[in-house]
């Protein structure tokens, strides 16, 4: 508990100084003679044999887009290549001593290393393990092309022909690549070597790779995870984020028992000296060395070092005893440094202008393809003759591939002709799966004994009593109660189960909802995270895709912002990227504010609707918040959970039982009639249920209209039966949400309302949402928000004329003309 | 020089016409006389001749174009000339643009009711009109038209109370509460209708009748045996435009007008006499062979006069009654029933009614009859008496409100002053619109006319 962590004042302020211990630079020295007692030669030919494949296989990428051939064969690739040539070294010495059980996360630029991490497990894997992962995996699709082709009888090398057609395939877009060409060049992966998500986002992999190291520590699976990213990334405030989720201090000073110590976890950067035209060191980074960053993170310095990545032996030096740092003697986070060079331009479209010929051509006489031959030769480990032949070998693979790959009849792109739906139905995985693992939960005490859980069941669950008064705040179900019950009950039932976020243990979140969880859950469950939207959310991310499911938090939505990479191109893309290969069960809850001003009180839901992948709910009552967090915790695909702070403690006042006090589940999708009518229907999404409900009084007494109020309760997906239904017996639809009106996801619904019911429509459905303009302070909240006297006059100026209704606020159609003209 | 030739206009109100058949084609050699071609429009054929002697050039269109008038048809000249000056637009436009002229052209058949009609004597339309709004001027949300057209409510009668001026559910819901458009019986019953219904009643207006009528049943097809299913037992023939304007006319006449016939007949004896005596006197008085039914055209011409009703056209918004008459005369062609009109019949002489209408009806056969002559008509008589009919509906020609079916003469007795005597009646058919008519002066209109035929002598002298 940080109660026993006493910020002490007197030791706060006094004097003293921050001391630093030497960051080692390149300090590995040991000749290949030396080395001979730690590799065989076949290790070390093997480690050549890896390079050349990798510069081949990139050298084939760099002729076909730039010359539109490699070796005679013709090709057009018109996708991305963002090419490795000359970081051969890095990557085929980091893999090196790397088992399936250490991951690696990737960047744009990581061909290379996808191709030595499979070189790598194929070379340690049996024969039986390998054909089994080729068979089952994508019912062996890959395997029957390579393995009809392939004659040798000799299962590893046709696994290298595997791996080496499943990436080109994947990076040529076709449907037998590895992610069904969904992937590409940026995003290919395998995870049955180890292979993990690479990321076009500079940086992306950084803090999915923490949540990976996450799940590997709270799930106590076996492995290391490295995030390789390139030095350019150093500059992206999620990195950033990551290293300080990744060296929390909590993992060594209050997570307890085997779970005490720090994360299995390396951030690797392959330091290439550019990111983009931009040279880091001496141009657009401040760092000098960069290992020196390690230093600013914790006292370990995160045991950052810089290593020679043109020497692949420096660089499997480094990661034996990294991986024992890690493993043995828990002490994670690392931090390398792995100096390498790029030949190539960022793309084949980059002249290099910014780097000089002779800057090149000297990295080039250093060529670890060059220099490691030469003592591997000079040290009698083979002739010079044995290595002309591993790259003739290396040309031959690559070319008898490549035709592969490039043959439409072999490998054919997906058929959206044939099934229009293919790429449809990976947008969701839409499986329940009740717990991600099967296990016990780890827990501290029975639910049943849980003071907070007991307090709930006390409670009343309806909203109002026998004589149809309101409970008191005090005694009735609330809305956070519905949450913490669906919330508390998963915690019992999955182990996987993990919610962090900034202020989720002890506090219990600023709106109470996790009020009591700290007393049932074990640190590693439940935690607080540094104030990092991007890497809480990124981190989900990476234990999902691992097969964890975490429930995290953005306070407020406003903070979106701060996580919009990690929520709408991780979160939202990775099933379909993956072809369905990972599964996404994140539920993301974002609390959407009100009385704290512009940057914490806007409804951001439009944007998260707009991004396909996510699924997206708001619900507003304790039994749909109830039920529909136990839909979105049961199920696999990411739920970007919207709460509203005004209505956190409202009673349950529709299901007339009163909230269930067992396990229910409300479909996601599924909008709910609230109050039945006749005359109008009134769509809401979100709090303005209850201003709807306010406004529906004032028609049926003041002008005898009964209105049909239906709560969308979710977002994304979304059925519109019912709502047709209703706009079919009504003839008129108005729709109010919180969010600002102009790009209102409520526009599209109305937009789709008017295409399925145009004939039955008495008018334009109208959308009510907040003004266009910045959150003003609370006491001038109600001229921002939609109140009940808009939503009537909205009725009475563009839907049904009232009788004797006299507007106070403007929703003329000069009006909207007006607003639209001056962008407010 | 090359000469195109352009297709014809027939008649003021023809825009276009269909060639029906090319007897020349590209590159032979005409005589000054020889027919090029055929051409039709929706009431009459043609055939073109061509004017001078030469090689065709280029036909620009094929059989079956529907080419607006005045265009270049085909050229003829040299062999060699240049053609492109006379290549029309026409020729190259595509499928969608003939598409809309076909359409542009039948719009303006259909549309013909309330254009104003020019017919080649002058006569002034008289007729009074009721100010309502047409349709691009009305606002009404897709709801409210919907229920409008379903419940039989008229939209021109709402009063918009929605925003803009649009006319919403609830308008419609008035026009309802108020019983437009329904009789007074109906009207309780129709007030909480909800469901498709067309009123049969006067004017169109929804009777109980109407209310309890079931929907009908839609027809399902006949199953046929299948061991005669491949047999081949009929002939299928593509309609004619003139069918296909007869099936269009007919049809809109009988499903839209509140039609019914009244029967009489007449003592025919003196028509008869006087027709046998002008038969005989005809050469020498200079006469033309003046028929039965030339009397009976006569003696409407005159009786019309006094009955305004029934020399009218009704739009269903207004009636226009005419001051003089224009006879349509049914005329049994080939092509089908064609229906001239002799205008301003009520100013014509016997013997003038006699020889035109002869020129019309042979004009029809021949499919040489100008276009105006096939509209215009104010009031129609048609003859099926040389069939020997006794008794029939003729089908009112719209606008009109009435026709006239003339059957045959039959021996018929009756009882003079207790003896009993036989005499030549002949029986008459009048259909009238009883949207535009009532019953009583319908048949008021038949006394009249019967009464003149029955002293025509008399009528004559007038």
């Amino acid at each position: 508990m940080p109660k026993s962590q006493y910020v002490d004042p007197v030791e706060i302020r006094k004097k003293g100084a921050i001391t630093f211990k030497d960051i080692p630079v390149n300090q590995y020295d040991k000749t290949i003679e030396e080395e001979k007692k730690n590799f065989s030669t076949e290790d070390l030919l093997r480690i050549y044999r890896d390079m050349a494949i990798i510069r081949e296989f990139e050298t084939m990428m760099n002729d076909i887009k730039t010359m539109g051939e490699y070796n005679g064969v013709p090709y057009n690739h018109p996708g991305p290549a963002h090419l490795s040539i000359g970081q051969e070294a890095a990557a085929v010495g980091q893999a090196y001593l790397l088992d399936i059980d250490d991951f690696i996360f990737g960047s744009h630029r990581s061909h290379g290393e996808i191709l030595a991490k499979g070189l790598s497990a194929i070379n340690k894997l049996p024969d039986e393990e390998l054909m089994k992962i080729m068979k089952d995996f994508r019912d062996g699709i890959i395997l029957n092309i390579v393995e009809k082709r392939n004659t040798s009888g000799n299962v590893k090398e046709l696994a290298i022909d595997f791996l080496i057609y499943g990436a080109m395939a994947e990076i040529f877009a076709r449907e037998t690549g590895f992610q069904a060409g969904l992937g590409g060049s940026m995003h290919a992966f395998f995870t049955p070597f180890g292979i993990y998500p690479n990321n076009a986002i500079v940086g992306g992999s950084a803090d999915i790779a923490v949540g990976a190291a996450l799940y590997k520590k709270v799930n106590r699976k076996k492995g290391i995870v490295i995030a390789n990213i390139g030095d350019g990334a150093l500059g992206c405030g999620p990195v950033w984020e990551a290293l300080c989720l990744s060296a929390m201090d909590q993992y060594k000073k209050l997570w307890e028992g085997e779970y005490k110590g720090g994360l299995p976890f390396i951030m690797n950067i392959f330091n290439n000296h550019y990111g983009m035209g931009g040279q880091t060191r001496g141009e657009t980074m401040g760092y000098d060395l960069l290992a020196r960053i390690g230093a600013g993170v914790n006292p370990e310095q995160m045991h950052a070092e810089r290593i020679d990545g043109y020497n692949p032996l420096a660089v499997i030096d480094a990661i034996g005893r990294k991986k024992k740092l890690l493993l043995k003697q828990k002490d994670g986070p690392v931090f390398l440094d792995t100096v390498t060079y790029r030949y190539s331009g960022h793309s084949p479209s980059d002249a290099s202008s910014y780097r000089s010929k002779e800057e090149i051509d000297t990295w080039m006489e250093h060529d670890p393809i060059i220099t490691f031959r030469k003592q591997l030769v000079d040290a009698a480990v083979a002739p010079d003759s044995a290595f002309d032949e591993i790259i003739e070998n290396a040309r031959s693979l690559v070319t008898k591939t490549l035709k592969l790959a490039i043959d439409d009849s072999v490998s054919p792109r997906m058929d959206l002709n044939k099934d229009t739906q293919a790429i449809a139905k990976l947008m969701f995985s839409n499986q329940r799966i009740e717990k991600m693992e099967e296990r016990e939960c780890e827990v501290l005490m029975p639910k049943e004994e849980n003071p907070q859980w007991k307090r709930v069941q006390k409670k009343e669950r309806f909203g109002l009593d026998k004589d149809g008064k309101p409970v008191s705040k005090n005694r009735v179900y609330q809305l956070r109660d519905g949450l913490f019950e669906a919330i508390i009950d998963k915690f019992y039932t999955d182990p996987t189960l993990v919610a962090y976020g900034e202020e989720n243990r002890d506090w219990g979140g600023a709106f109470a909802v996790y009020r009591g969880l700290t007393e049932s859950l074990p640190y590693q469950r439940l935690f607080n995270s540094p104030i990092s939207e991007g890497a809480i959310v990124g981190s989900a991310v990476g234990y999902a895709l691992c097969g964890g499911r975490p429930i995290i938090e953005l306070m407020y939505a406003d903070f979106l912002g701060r996580a919009g990479d990690e929520v709408f191109n991780q979160l939202a893309k990775w099933q379909a990227m993956s072809a369905g290969q990972l599964k996404m069960p994140v539920v993301l809850r974002i609390s959407v504010g009100s009385k704290y001003g512009a940057q914490h009180s806007q409804d951001w839901t439009s944007l998260v609707a707009h991004i396909p992948g996510l699924k997206c709910v708001f619900p507003v009552t304790p039994y749909d918040a109830k039920g529909l967090m136990n839909s979105a915790l049961s199920g696999t695909d990411p739920v970007i959970f919207f709460e509203s702070q005004r209505i956190y403690d409202v009673g349950e006042l529709f299901h007339k039982e009163g909230v269930p006090e067992g396990y229910y589940e409300i479909p996601i999708g599924e909008p709910d009639i609230k109050r039945d009518g006749k005359d109008i229907t009134i769509l809401t999404i979100g709090a303005t249920l209850y201003r709807a409900l306010d406004a529906a009084k004032i028609l049926e007494e003041k002008y005898g209209l009964s209105a049909e109020i239906i709560d969308a309760r979710s977002i994304v997906p979304f059925n519109y039966e019912k709502v047709i239904e209703s706009v079919k017996k009504t003839g008129r639809i108005l729709l109010t949400s919180d969010a600002c009106e102009r790009g209102s996801h409520l526009k599209d619904m109305a937009q789709t309302i008017s295409e399925l019911a145009f004939d039955y429509l008495d008018a334009p459905p109208v959308v009510v949402g907040s003004k266009n303009w910045i959150t003003p302070a609370h006491e001038l909240e109600e001229f921002f928000f939609p109140q009940p006297e808009w939503i009537i006059d909205a009725i009475h100026e563009k839907i049904l004329p009232l009788p004797g209704h006299v507007p106070t606020t403007n929703f003329t159609n000069q009006e909207l003309l007006r607003i639209n003209k001056l962008g407010v | 020089m090359a000469t195109p030739v352009i297709m014809p206009r027939q008649g003021n109100s023809v825009e276009s016409c269909i060639i029906t058949e090319w007897f020349v084609k590209k590159g032979q050699e005409v005589a000054e006389g020889d027919v090029l071609f055929s051409y039709e429009t929706d009431k009459a054929a043609f055939e073109e001749e061509s004017k001078v002697s030469g090689t065709v050039l280029e036909l620009f269109f094929e059989e079956g174009d529907d080419v607006p008038v005045l265009t270049n048809v085909c050229v003829i000249g040299e062999q060699g000339e240049d053609i492109t000056p006379f290549v029309p637009e026409g020729a190259q436009i595509d499928n969608t643009e003939q598409q809309e002229g076909a359409n542009a052209s039948s719009d303006s058949a259909e549309n013909q009711t309330v254009k104003e009609i020019e017919v080649p004597d002058t006569i002034e339309p008289q007729h009074e009109q009721i100010a309502l709004k047409t349709d691009g001027e009305i606002f009404i949300s897709p709801r409210a038209r919907n229920l409008a057209e379903k419940i039989g409510a008229d939209i021109r009668y709402a009063d918009p109370t929605g925003p803009n001026q649009r006319i919403i559910e609830r308008d419609i819901r008035k026009l309802q509460q108020e019983g437009l458009l329904v009789t007074p019986g109906a009207k309780e019953a129709y007030k909480n209708l909800d469901q498709s219904i067309k009123g049969l009643g006067l004017g169109g207006r929804i009777t109980t009748s109407d209310l309890n009528k079931s929907v009908v049943a839609e027809s399902k097809p006949v199953e046929v045996a299948s061991g005669v299913k491949d047999e081949v037992e009929y002939e299928e023939v593509k309609l004619s435009n003139i069918r296909k304007v007869i099936a269009r006319t007919m049809h809109s006449s009988l499903s839209e007008m509140a039609q019914l016939t009244l029967n009489t007949s007449f003592d025919a004896t003196e028509i008869i006499n006087l027709r046998k005596k002008l038969k005989a006197n005809a050469e020498k008085m200079g006469l033309t062979n003046i028929t039965l039914n030339d009397i009976l055209l006569y003696a409407v011409s005159r009786v019309l006069l006094m009955h305004k009703a029934i020399n009218a056209h009704f739009t269903g918004e207004t009636i226009r009654y005419f001051s003089n008459v224009h006879m349509g005369v049914a005329v049994d062609t080939e092509r089908g029933l064609m229906v001239p009109t002799l205008f301003n019949a009520n100013k014509k002489s016997l013997n003038d009614i006699a020889i035109e209408t002869k020129e019309l009806a042979q004009a029809c056969q021949k499919g040489t009859i100008n276009p105006d002559y096939l509209q215009g008509g104010t009031f129609t008589v048609t003859n099926l008496g040389a069939l020997g009919i006794e008794s029939f509906t003729p089908v009112i020609n719209p606008p009109q409100t009435a026709i006239l079916g003339v059957n045959t003469t039959e021996q018929r007795i009756r009882e003079v002053d207790g003896t009993i005597q036989s005499y030549t009646a002949m029986s008459l058919s009048l259909t009238f619109d009883h949207r535009a008519v009532d019953g009583a002066p319908a048949a008021r209109f038949l006394k009249d006319l019967t009464q003149a035929l029955e002293n025509f002598n008399v009528l004559l002298a007038k």
